[in-house]
């Protein structure tokens, strides 16, 4: 019994760890609808991580909170205690306090640049008359970005400001924006601790970069509803453009692959918008966030079966 | 209004603009209109050395010059927001990330296209 609950963690565990992944990140429709995706994400990444050390301790006892007694008493729910539960045991506890290390690593340390970048701007740059939260930076790049945090600071640099016009100023605002409101950096912290405590796993890697590109869309598409004008879907495309290629040629060519296109796809979205995703699908593909969350979940915390 | 990050910019743009070493009390008497007592000059100062804008003498009385100008300052920053390391890249978001220049050649094609809207992704 015990050793069934186990089984199904760590298939759900090595489902989560490569092909679900492999295949959200592949997929065509998240594109459609990046909110839901990002849900979906979120569900993997967190159930990902429960069912890998909900595998490794269910020998223990049939719930997670009785395995852990078991544990710290050293008394096994059944069998005498083999030297295998004592590695499972190991390991769960290992990658457990590697995740929420590495989680609160990269929390911390994000927080600290973002520290820093916040008072070396606001240092050597005037607050701009408009908005309390908008820094022009002297410089003629073309770059627009935003710090979050409790006081989030939106930077644009005169370059951008000189280079686009007023309407595409106003579209980038409303993208970077979006970014603040939605407090997109925690959806994309997950991934990063993933990423860096499990840096073999290619999956990890996929995640994050599949994470990074939706919250852009998300981004763009939270923008487009609060631009007026004729055309924001084009006028939001040609400022994402003019800013690439003012920014543009930092890389060699050969790290296209790496960075993946994502640029492209975000302009080809905006100017040959799909259908949203009928609602049905929508639905289910919610649906299915929900379930794979609970099924570690309910694995781990009811008293399994019997 | 004396907002100690105010204060800041403001005893740092004295230095950058006298471009020399300069002694607290000199800062005091150049940023008269803010009615700044001595002490609060050299915490100011105190503050912009922890963060590496101002470095100070050994002469007495100390005289304070700032290091590197702003331009500089803008630069480091800009390099950093620019450039390709992970964490730096998680601080902030950028609008568009760095591209080749054969991705800003395709950008461009595909936006020049015809803009009727139902034309198929290329």
């Amino acid at each position: 019994m015990l050793t069934a609950t186990a089984l199904t963690l760590g298939v759900l565990a090595v489902l989560l760890a490569w092909p679900v992944p492999a295949a959200l990140a592949r997929a065509s429709w998240p594109q459609r609808d990046p909110l839901v995706a990002l849900v979906c994400w979120q569900a993997i990444g967190l159930a990902g991580g429960l069912s890998i050390i909900g595998a490794l301790l269910a020998p223990w006892g049939p719930s997670l909170p009785q395995a852990w007694w078991h544990w710290v008493t050293r008394q096994p729910a059944q069998e005498a205690v083999r030297g295998d539960h004592w590695v499972a045991q190991t390991l769960a506890a290992v990658l457990a306090l590697e995740l929420l290390g590495v989680l609160l690593l990269s929390g911390v340390r994000t927080a600290a640049t973002r520290r820093r970048h916040r008072a070396l701007l606001e240092l050597l740059v005037e607050p701009a008359s408009a908005g309390g939260d908008t820094r022009l930076l002297d410089h003629p790049a073309l770059v627009a970005f935003c710090i979050p945090g409790v006081r989030p600071l939106l930077v644009l640099s005169s370059g951008m400001v000189a280079e686009l016009d007023g309407a595409q100023l106003d579209a980038v605002v409303a993208h970077e924006r979006a970014h603040l409101a939605e407090h997109h950096h925690l959806l994309l912290l997950p991934f990063l601790a993933w990423r860096a405590a499990l840096p073999v796993l290619p999956a990890a890697d996929r995640a994050h970069d599949a994470v990074r590109d939706l919250v852009e869309m998300r981004a763009d598409d939270v923008a487009l509803a609060s631009l007026a004008g004729p055309d924001p879907r084009r006028t939001l495309a040609a400022a994402i453009v003019a800013v690439a290629a003012g920014a543009g040629g930092q890389l060699p060519d050969g790290a296209l692959a790496v960075t993946g296109g994502a640029v492209a796809v975000r302009v080809r979205r905006l100017l040959a918008p799909s259908r949203p995703l009928p609602p049905a699908a929508r639905w289910a593909a919610l649906a299915s966030a929900v379930a794979v969350l609970l099924l570690p979940t309910l694995l781990l915390v009811l008293p399994a079966f019997g | 209004m004396n907002t100690l990050g105010e204060l800041e910019r403001s005893v740092l743009e004295h230095l950058w603009a006298v471009d020399g070493p300069v002694t607290a009390t000199r800062l005091r008497d150049a940023l008269a209109g803010r009615g700044l007592a001595l002490t609060t000059v050299h915490t100011v100062l105190t503050r912009l050395e922890g963060k590496g804008f101002v470095a100070h003498d050994e002469s007495r009385p100390r005289q304070f010059r700032a290091l590197g100008s702003r331009e500089d300052h803008v630069a480091e920053l800009m390099h950093e927001v620019l450039g390709q390391a992970g964490d730096r890249q998680a601080a902030l978001a950028r609008f568009v990330g760095s591209v080749g220049t054969d991705e800003v050649a395709m950008l461009r094609e595909l936006l020049s296209g015809p803009d009727q809207g139902a034309q198929p992704p290329r």
